[in-house]
């Protein structure tokens, strides 16, 4: 060693430049686990959620049973996300400015859309999570005395596909409403209108599978290759442009 | 910062001179078109009613037939709104390549005119759906693409007041309007994707529309885009003198 230091010969200093997929890891894991800690999103959205369905237990008490639940379910289950997803987007970035931590991540030498991908991803598990609980309590509010066609098991493939398009497209709107004046409303104002193709589709989807009548499949896998399509393009443009907008 | 006033774009030249003859132009040829089709261009195709009869299980009036008239300037102004949208999204793309605010400018601007075509296709198209389907509005899948493509050009004005940053502000109204932009074909054809629709597809080869039919609304689409690209000049002209106004204002003050 101190031959080495002694003699000047320079060694080349050698540091292993972490893989953008250890980033990505690193950057989930710092939102699950700050979850884990402060159960913020979790709770909020968990208990928005449940509320969501006992006012709709008020919306409907006076249709009493002349009412079609089941044509209305997929509607109100897809407001109920919605509305519950809007509320967990706000708070998602709620901690980033506040601790000051974007700014940290900004100085990481890193693709800033691994960012993007790691919020979403994060935010995509806090909806299942919360989709998990919601879900089975919607059936048994509302479903349990109709019953719904033998093919509702399709409704967790449309489920999947709107809340990764909510995820999508929530984290790239949130990143931009975060830094704005209202942004409560401003996201809210953002992200119904862009995410209407996507509710629309996957609402008539769901319907389609909860009901179930004659020549379902069809208006399901077109609402689902509607559903899908949006997925792709709208991720795939939230991702190039990112960088400009967690940069800005 | 006075290197990028200089090589930015100036008042006055070609196309601002061109901008007030332009807009007159293209108001006459718009004009021209409506009078052509009331005057010149045949009912339907030539189909004319006494009274009230009933065609394909539809009660049809010469009120009824003399509302499609609505459609030539409904159409037209409907096209000049996408093309609007579609150059604040180009105009979007250029600023996040060169940071370059002149070109913000003219997004806002093409923006603004795609929401005032926006407006009048609104207004034009809940004019017909009152008369051709009995109703003021209906949850119709090409009625609801477009009134979404209406709040999303809202939601990006009233997220440029939302952002005090000017920088930032360009920066996130690019990037929302290029979201915008994908709106359009969604909104295009959604027409062909859903059958169901009570809304026609217009664009397609086999439209049977004679010749009195499609030259007023060639008059119509050429005079409302001259009237789009006149307002644009006319409009930037005059942003970029205020802007320049409020620079001398700020240097004054310093």
């Amino acid at each position: 060693m101190a031959d080495e230091l002694s003699t000047g010969v320079e060694r080349p200093v050698r540091v292993k430049r972490p893989s953008t997929w250890a980033h990505y890891r690193a950057l989930v894991k710092k939102d699950l686990l700050h979850e884990m800690h402060t159960k913020d999103m979790l709770t909020s959205m968990g208990l928005y959620a449940l509320l969501v369905l006992v006012v709709y237990g008020a919306a409907l008490a006076q249709a009493g049973s002349q009412l079609d639940v089941q044509q209305m379910a997929g509607g109100l289950l897809w407001a109920a996300v919605l509305f519950t997803s809007l509320l967990g987007l706000n708070r998602s970035f709620g901690h980033e400015t506040a601790d000051g931590c974007l700014d940290g991540l900004m100085l990481v030498p890193m693709d800033r859309s691994v960012l993007f991908l790691a919020k979403a991803t994060a935010n995509l598990a806090f909806l299942a999570i919360v989709e998990v609980v919601v879900v089975p309590l919607f059936f048994f509010f509302f479903l349990g005395t109709v019953g719904v066609a033998p093919s509702w098991p399709l409704l967790l493939a449309v489920l999947a596909v709107g809340t990764i398009g909510i995820a999508g497209v929530g984290t790239m709107l949130s990143t931009i409403t975060v830094n704005t004046r209202g942004r409560d409303v401003m996201l809210a104002v953002l992200f119904i209108p862009l995410s209407f193709p996507l509710l629309w589709s996957c609402v008539s989807a769901a319907t389609a599978v909860l009901v179930g009548t004659e020549g379902f499949m069809d208006t399901f896998t077109m609402s689902m290759a509607l559903a899908g399509g949006y997925d792709v393009v709208m991720i795939l443009v939230s991702w190039v442009l990112y960088d400009f907008v967690v940069s800005a | 910062m006075a290197e990028n006033r200089a090589k930015g774009p100036r008042v006055g030249g070609a196309l601002d001179r061109f901008a007030p003859i332009g807009l007159a132009v293209g108001a006459v040829l718009a004009l021209v078109g409506l009078v052509y089709a009331f005057t010149v261009t045949p009912l339907v195709n030539g189909a004319s009613v006494n009274g009230v009869e009933v065609i394909n299980g539809v009660a049809v009036s010469n009120m009824l037939l003399l509302s499609q008239k609505i459609f030539y300037w409904h159409m037209p102004v409907a096209a000049v709104s996408f093309v609007g949208i579609a150059f604040a999204a180009y105009y979007a793309v250029r600023f996040l390549m060169t940071k370059d605010a002149a070109y913000d400018v003219r997004s806002k601007l093409c923006m603004e005119i795609g929401l005032v075509f926006v407006l009048c296709t609104m207004v034009t198209g809940l004019l017909w759906t009152r008369f051709e389907w009995g109703v003021w509005w209906t949850w119709e899948p090409r009625l609801t693409t477009y009134f979404i493509l209406m709040l999303l050009v809202f939601g990006y004005f009233i997220l440029r007041n939302a952002v005090a940053d000017s920088e930032r502000r360009a920066v996130y109204a690019s990037v929302l309007g290029i979201l915008i932009l994908v709106d359009v074909p969604i909104c295009l054809m959604v027409t062909r994707l859903i059958p169901s629709s009570v809304h026609p597809v217009v664009f397609r080869a086999d439209s049977g529309m004679s010749f009195e039919m499609v030259l007023p609304i060639l008059l119509s689409v050429i005079g409302f885009a001259l009237v789009a690209i006149g307002l644009f000049r006319l409009r930037l002209r005059a942003q970029i003198l205020e802007d320049r106004l409020t620079a001398v204002q700020e240097a004054l003050e310093d």
